[in-house]
């Protein structure tokens, strides 16, 4: 009642309906029988059509278009255009994102919110800022005069966390230290899972660590047993950590599993940079190991690296960025290469196109982050901190209810809370995120009952239905159509139903009247049913004919020389 | 020659453009800027779900007057507020369940109880009790008395019509001023003439008849429920008993639905309620099983999409028509039995005449939130409804959204009635599977139900 009344009151009138007409290859579900449900089936298939129109539509209005850098002739590599050029190539606004901070204290590592309008860096010795980049403005500069070694933010620009000598510490805005966590000792790296507020933590110990920052309680601990680990990144997509370790393996950990999701022999010597390609949904993930090759690896198979080169100077620091570019340091300097030839498997070691490169003397490399929604790479090293423009990496469009640049402190305050409202549970984290809604996989028979001596009320309904021959076989149909796009395959599944069906149908053939009536008439020499078994067995033997001369005939189409003695 | 752009963002198109305008927002559908979405969705859903059920208080209000049991509720043509109510002393109240005052209180009405209770038209009730009369008030007389002299003030029949023997219900036509009336008979009577015009019943039955309803659309059918478990319907027009159902056990309540003229609701002795189509009496469209012990009332909402149904277990169901089972279950400490129970005409609310001599109110939907609502909150309530809907099939949202609290007495009792209709079935099936195959062919609920339908 409540949904009638709520309809009758805020209903779009008539006049203001979306007329658009019902798309055609809409399924019509005339199959099914009772009207109530096909009409609401009818009217969900084409809201969700329609819906997905417009998102198209959607697409064709979105304002800002990405950045980019492009040649006229063969000759020209967008490679050879240096910083100072992009520079004066580009207007004063744009050319704010490049800037260097010399710093003492280093090498330094930098990351930013997800909205991409704040930065912290932190010195292996202890200096922490945090700051808006854009304007500005510090917001804490902290002098801890102990070793740092990774830092990150929490869910926005609010909260940040360090991993200092010991312990993870967290700060707030203005630097006022707020937690010690203890639990957490000897960090060297921090990723914080904003969908689900967890920070997770690896240290020397060799312990992946997930602390729930909303409540404040420490979620699971992971043993990883491949000692200290200083390589981690997270998939933003199915808040997946993957971690590298000294052995050259790379593990997945969800904190549902006490052992890794996926363990991959990735380099020969330790792993020292892993990150994971966002623009295309978490798929590909990209490594380097001391052993100086950089790899690129599909996450759904797994199988063998993609493609692998060899990056000069070895120990490569690597990431992703928000597009799909990726960006390589080693050696003196840093590399970028644009997305769509990175992905195109390549079986000789060879690196894919350059688009972009920036010397950058003061080694190490330690860290690379992409700006969001900027177009900038930061790059942490021995002397400071280097932001350079990476013309086309960053999302020129943003969506103001998942991450603003813009955003006031009202905005968000009101982000905060409705982020902590739609707070995953740590153990909804898998490998396929999209696992939610689907259909349960068929519940098997309890052990030690036998499903043939079940009785058919027992049994679970869609297989009363299939043996009544009631059951929609047609919804099977259409999971076939998604996944093997073969009509064979639900032809066979319908055949075997059929099968089924007519299996059931036998049933009262071995009852012990029937069986005597049936010797019976074989003993019988009628001769009327003597004749109808003589024409029955000429009309098979007709047909079989016909059939053997349909098969010869589709063996070979070419007439021969030899038909004329073919015996018809 | 390279082309360079490189993205930037001018800040005023980001910012409102004068202090205290909206900030503007921008929205990029693309997935991949949308992560854990469905993830999102859910825990919203499971919210939604958890705070319709946080926010589930039914009891409005009890209206108090009677000193004994309420055992007849009829609501008053063309109002939402007003509702008539008797009790076993024979006195008769009417409520404003809005104001919830008394606006009419005639004490003593009857002598005995008053067992049969209808409005004749706006102001005027009809009322049959044990006392073997029936009478006709004037509902609005005190409305005009200030409320001290209302209590005392001995009222007059308008009208008195002298039945024959103990009368059990009574009825009001829709439109003509005719009404029925019954007892082991069904009488139709005049609001002119103090005889009866005409005397209506089964050629066989002689037991007592319990109900008689006219139905609301199509009103010279009648049908009438008795204590000889039988269901008769009847014609004015032809002046005959149409059609008789024998059922398994005797009915102890029916109602006409509003919408579909040829639904009719049955309030059964066997814990469970049964929609019949008139055309078709052999066995009943749908069964409604939820209640732990007889069902002694039942009333269509005005809608036809809904009914409510009170038990001798101490418990109020609310139930969607077609779906058997499941319903919303409304119940509190100091409810007992209930005897009666009604719909309002805006199908917002429900009231309650129980064996504890109060007439309650209650919110047709539980988590309804009463009052004002603003467009924003009206979304937000639109948008989680949505949710829920949408993800209901999930096994924790369900879950949340099915449990409800029972009174431990009535969720022991449903506990045994499984547990013992559990035993029956298995028996059945054993039994089944000893006997010669194909002899005895298993029968489905519904159609036990009736026994014979006669003509």
């Amino acid at each position: 009642m409540d949904s009638l009344i709520t309809k009758a009151n805020t209903a779009l009138p008539r006049s203001l309906r979306t007329t658009d007409p019902v798309p055609q290859n809409a399924r019509k579900y005339n199959h099914i029988a009772n009207k109530k449900l096909r009409t609401t089936l009818r009217r969900q298939l084409t809201n969700a059509e329609r819906s997905k129109a417009l998102v198209k539509d959607a697409e064709l209005l979105l304002p800002n278009e990405a950045g980019k850098m492009e040649v006229e002739g063969d000759m020209d590599k967008t490679w050879r255009t240096s910083q100072d050029d992009i520079v004066n190539a580009v207007s004063v606004e744009a050319a704010h994102g490049r800037k260097e901070f010399q710093l003492d204290g280093g090498p330094y590592r930098a990351k930013y919110t997800r909205n991409g309008r704040h930065m912290a860096v932190v010195g292996q010795k202890g200096h922490v800022s945090t700051f808006d980049w854009q304007t500005g403005t510090i917001h804490s500069e902290l002098q801890l005069r102990e070793t740092c070694r990774d830092i990150t933010f929490l869910q926005d620009h609010s909260h940040y966390a360090v991993a200092q000598k010991k312990y993870v510490f967290i700060y707030d805005r203005d630097g006022v230290e707020l937690h010690r966590l203890k639990a957490h000792v000897e960090p060297t790296r921090l990723e914080f899972l904003p969908f689900h507020w967890l920070l997770a933590t690896v240290g020397n110990s060799g312990y992946l660590k997930y602390q729930d920052t909303s409540t404040g309680q420490l979620v699971v601990e992971h043993r990883t047993k491949l000692g200290a680990c200083v390589t981690m990144t997270q998939n933003v997509h199915n808040a997946v950590i993957h971690l590298g370790h000294q052995n050259g393996t790379v593990t997945l950990w969800t904190p549902n599993l006490p052992h890794p999701a996926v363990r991959l022999l990735a380099h020969l010597g330790p792993v020292c940079s892993v990150s994971v390609d966002q623009s295309s949904g978490g798929r590909y993930m990209v490594t380097a190991g001391m052993d100086g090759s950089v790899k690129l690896w599909d996450c759904r198979s797994w199988k063998e690296a993609l493609r692998s080169w060899n990056s000069r100077g070895g120990n490569a620091t690597v990431a992703w960025s928000q597009r799909g570019y990726l960006a390589v340091a080693s050696g003196g300097a840093v590399n970028v290469h644009s997305p769509p030839s990175i992905h195109i498997a390549h079986p000789a070691p060879s690196p894919p196109p350059l688009y972009l490169t920036h010397p950058q003397p003061a080694k190490p490399h330690t860290s690379l982050s992409f700006c969001p929604y900027h177009d900038v790479l930061a790059i942490g090293h021995a002397a400071g901190v280097s932001c350079i423009l990476v013309p086309g990496a960053g999302e020129p469009n943003f969506d103001s209810s998942e991450a603003d640049p813009f955003e006031g402190s009202k905005a968000r305050r009101e982000r905060e809370v409705k982020s902590l409202l739609d707070k995953i549970q740590p153990d909804m984290i898998t490998l396929d995120p999209e696992f939610l809604g689907k259909l349960a996989t068929p519940r098997k028979m309890t052990e030690g009952v036998d499903p043939d001596t079940l009785p058919f009320a027992r049994r679970p309904r869609l297989e009363r239905l299939r043996i009544q021959g009631k059951a929609d076989v047609t919804e099977d149909m259409s999971e076939a159509d998604v996944t093997t796009d073969d009509p064979a395959d639900a032809a066979v599944a319908r055949e075997r139903d059929h099968a089924e069906r007519e299996r059931r149908k036998m049933r009262g053939k071995g009852k012990s009247l029937k069986r005597y009536l049936r010797k019976k008439r074989k003993n019988v020499i009628d001769p009327r049913s003597v004749s109808v078994r003589e024409h029955l067995a000429k009309q098979r033997a007709e047909r079989e004919r016909v059939r053997e001369i349909s098969r010869d005939e589709s063996k070979s189409k070419l007439p021969s020389a030899l038909d004329r003695f073919h015996h018809r | 020659m390279v082309k360079i752009s490189v993205l930037q963002r001018a800040p005023s198109a980001h910012l409102p453009a004068r202090p205290g305008d909206p900030t503007p927002t921008h929205r990029n559908l693309d997935p991949l800027h949308h992560p854990f979405s469905r993830a999102r969705e859910r825990i919203r859903a499971l919210n939604a779900a958890k705070m319709e059920r946080m926010f589930s208080k039914p009891f409005i209000a009890a209206l108090e007057g009677h000193s004994d049991a309420v055992e007849v509720l009829a609501r008053r043509p063309n109002s939402i507020t007003d509702v008539a109510s008797a009790s076993w002393d024979g006195e008769i109240i009417v409520h404003n369940s809005g104001r919830r005052t008394h606006l009419a209180k005639i004490p003593g009405a009857h002598k005995g109880k008053v067992s049969g209770l209808c409005w004749a038209d706006e102001n005027r009730i009809l009322s049959c009790g044990v006392d073997r009369n029936i009478k006709m008030w004037d509902a609005c007389q005190d409305a005009q008395l200030d409320p001290s002299e209302a209590g005392q003030s001995r009222l007059k029949p308008l009208a008195v019509f002298p039945g024959k023997g103990t009368l059990h219900s009574i009825d009001h036509h829709t439109k003509d001023p005719i009404f029925a009336s019954s007892s082991t008979i069904v009488q139709i009577w005049d609001e002119t003439k103090s005889a009866p015009i005409m005397d209506i019943t089964f050629s066989t039955s002689a037991e007592s008849v319990t109900r008689v309803r006219f139905n609301p659309s199509e009103p010279s059918v009648l049908a009438s429920i008795g204590s000889d478990r039988t269901f008769i319907l009847y014609d004015i027009r032809t002046g005959k008993a149409e059609r008789r159902v024998v059922m398994q056990m005797k009915n102890n309540d029916l109602s006409w639905s509003p919408t579909f003229p040829t639904t009719i609701l049955l309030a059964s002795e066997d814990h469970s309620l049964y929609t019949f189509d008139t055309r078709r009496l052999d066995t009943p469209t749908q069964m409604y099983k939820a209640h732990v012990s007889a069902v002694t009332s039942c009333d269509w909402s005005p809608t036809g999409t809904e009914f409510v149904s009170g038990g001798w277990d101490r418990t109020l169901r609310i139930w969607k028509e077609g779906r058997g089972s499941q319903p919303e279950v409304y119940h509190t400490k100091r409810m007992q039995r209930v005897l009666a129970t009604a719909f309002t005409a805006d199908a917002r609310f429900v009231l309650s005449g129980s064996d504890d001599g109060n007439v309650r109110i209650w919110k047709a939907n539980a988590s309804e939130k009463l009052g004002v609502i603003t467009a924003r909150e009206r979304s937000a309530i639109e948008y989680r409804d949505a949710l829920k809907d949408r993800w209901k099939m999930d096994a924790e949202i369900g879950k949340v959204q099915r449990s409800r609290h029972i009174p431990k007495p009535v969720y022991k009792a449903a506990q045994l009635k499984r547990t013992m209709e559990e035993a029956q079935r298995v028996k059945e099936e054993r039994r089944r599977r000893h006997t010669r195959a194909g002899e005895s062919k298993p029968k489905a609920a519904r159609k036990k139900v009736v026994i014979a339908e006669q003509s």
